[in-house]
């Protein structure tokens, strides 16, 4: 049998490795966009698409363009941004440090995180009129809203990235007699890393959606209360165009934390 | 469900036949219709005209459909989801009109010169640091559920009378109001009587002027519908106005003339109260209901006055769209004109 094998032809062996792996393309993303757009403005103006149901992007661009001319655009922005940015700042560096401690303490976690699971299913817009009670009407409320939204997803996800921290490394380094600081330090919050920034994703769209609804009560300047006055005027052009800089908004964030993921995960094979 | 040959000819006939009666006598066949409605005392027009079987008579099949604010009913009527309702000229109602989806077509509630109205009101903190009279909101915080909505129209409309300016204060829903201006987050609204003697019956709330007193006739509400039932389904239309306008003289005799006496009136406010404040006994609701009754408008009339003030302030907030004419959202050819 051996005999046979030998007399076998050599097969060249083709490579098998690669892929599974994403690579960047350009401009697919925008060529999806404009399609989609450039349907809907030709089915508005044809009128398959009755006016009622969507407003044409052209008119959109117009309303867009005005708000920028009249300066409009940057008092809705300005003041959205700066909650937007307060408010998470507070909820992501409370989520993250305590979803440190409650990987690295057995205590606290078992302490905090039947806590975390009551608190991150309760609709934060239904506290809103508590929390315009306890921290004001003006901008206290706002921020508390969004930290508390962005605060539960984050403790999850940065928990379970520290738990998800490959053990056999921290095995290795407590063998090469590594101190505790140095492992939590040099081994923990590395490998934690990933999976705290793709949580971070996820907590800060969640703390644009949170905007929208901050803005409910007692604002009359941001976006979210640009979409809902233009919600409620049933003024299609102004509330897409605020819809826009949100989904704007969203892009600008995922850019942001793809460009904190390169630079802090080079480390990455 | 399967259905064999002979089943699916003999239910296509059956519809014919009765596609056919329909066509046949229009007027005994009954239309279905579905009113839109909020549990508001203002909307018993419609309530009475659908207990008291005036629909039923004028041929309509009415099915009520009730809502949680005004907004959303013009939004169901542009959808085709409800065919009639009754609600305050609002922002979003004008820019559905200028799309081609809606009409006014009478008018409902009013405010009337001896009549209990609208109040305002301001939270007892205000009250406190010296606000008694409507001039005193100077600077303070004034809330309205949207911009574009009836509070904000009366308050500013006060404002401008007064000299004063006011710091609106979008806060969505009537729930949301009242307990922001309970806790002091606000300072001043304005809003039907029902809801302002109940707060200011509270202390924790004061009424410190009249509605009536800057907008003397100002016609509150409106009846509306979709384009499509104003032009080309005239005598649904009118049959509807009709029935409606028959529950409007009954609660009118009854809440607000007092022509019918004791009895009548608490006829009524049994009736009332099947729709608003199911959740209360009938003893705690009838004063609520009672002091909720304004004057609805006989006869549906439009009181074109009062509605052109209201479109040329939208135009003047720049709420709405600077060229919409007042004649794409008002019908003026179903009913009288004051």
């Amino acid at each position: 049998m051996t005999e046979i094998q030998t007399d076998l032809p050599k097969q060249p062996v083709p490579f098998r490795g690669g892929g599974f792996r994403p690579r960047p393309i350009r401009f697919v993303g925008l060529a999806v966009f404009i399609v989609l757009i450039a349907l809907i403005e030709w089915g508005v103006r044809a009128g398959w698409i009755s006016n009622l149901t969507l407003p044409r992007p052209s008119d959109v661009l117009a309303t867009f363009g005005e708000l920028y001319r009249t300066g409009a655009l940057w008092d809705h922005l300005s003041i959205s941004l700066s909650r937007l940015v307060v408010g998470s700042a507070i909820g992501v560096s409370a989520g993250i440090g305590l979803g440190i401690l409650i990987g690295l303490f057995s205590l606290i976690r078992a302490g905090l995180v039947p806590l975390v699971a009551a608190i991150f299913p309760i609709p934060k817009i239904a506290l809103l009129p508590l929390f315009v009670i306890w921290f004001g009407i003006d901008e206290g409320s706002k921020y508390a809203l969004i930290a508390l939204g962005t605060f539960t997803p984050t403790v999850v996800a940065t928990y379970g990235a520290v738990e998800n921290v490959d053990r056999t490394l921290i095995r290795m380094g407590q063998s090469f007699g590594l101190s505790w600081l140095s492992i939590v330090r040099k081994i923990v919050l590395p490998g934690a890393m990933p999976g705290i920034l793709s949580g971070l994703r996820i907590s800060l769209a969640i703390g644009i959606i949170l905007l929208v609804a901050a803005e409910m009560l007692g604002a009359t300047h941001g976006v979210g209360a640009y979409i809902l006055q233009a919600g409620s005027l049933y003024d299609l052009e102004r509330l897409f165009a605020g819809v826009t800089i949100l989904s704007v908004l969203g892009v600008t964030v995922s850019f942001l934390i793809g460009q904190v993921e390169k630079h802090l995960l080079d480390w990455r094979v | 469900m399967r259905l064999n040959r002979r089943q699916a000819v003999t239910l296509m006939g059956g519809t014919a036949a009765a596609a056919a009666t329909a066509l046949a006598a229009p007027a005994i066949a009954n239309t279905p219709l579905v009113v839109g409605a909020l549990r508001f005392t203002s909307h018993a027009g419609t309530f009475t005209a659908f207990e008291r079987g005036y629909f039923a008579e004028a041929g309509l099949d009415v099915e009520l459909r009730f809502f949680d604010a005004a907004q959303p009913m013009a939004v169901a009527i542009a959808s085709g989801d409800v065919d009639y309702a009754v609600t305050a000229m609002t922002g979003g109602l004008i820019s559905l009109a200028n799309r081609g989806a809606v009409r006014v077509i009478g008018g409902a509630l009013q405010e009337e010169p001896g009549v209990t109205g609208q109040k305002f009101l301001v939270s007892d903190a205000a009250f406190q640091d010296g606000v008694t009279s409507t001039a005193a909101l100077d600077g303070r915080r004034f809330a309205i559920s949207q911009a574009g909505s009836s509070f904000h129209y009366m308050g500013s409309k006060m404002a401008a009378a007064e000299n004063i300016t006011l710091n609106y204060t979008p806060l969505q829903s009537v729930g949301n109001i009242i307990s922001s201006l309970r806790s002091g987050q606000v300072d001043g609204w304005a809003i039907v009587p029902h809801i302002a003697l109940a707060l200011g019956g509270s202390g924790a709330v004061h009424i410190i002027g009249d509605v009536a007193d800057y907008l003397p006739n100002y016609q509150v509400t409106t009846v509306f519908t979709s384009t499509a039932n104003a032009n080309d389904e005239r005598e649904m239309t009118e049959n509807f106005l009709g029935a409606f306008s028959r529950g409007v003289d009954d609660f009118n005799a009854a809440m607000v003339d007092s022509a019918l006496g004791d009895g009548g009136r608490d006829e009524m406010v049994r009736l009332i109260h099947n729709y608003v404040y199911t959740d209360r006994e009938y003893d705690a609701a009838a004063p609520s209901i009672i002091n909720g009754s304004m004057r609805l408008t006989p006869g549906a009339a439009l009181n074109l006055a009062s509605l052109q003030d209201q479109f040329d302030w939208f135009k003047s907030e720049d709420l709405i769209d600077q060229d919409i004419a007042f004649e794409t959202v008002v019908d003026t050819s179903y009913v009288e004109t004051i």
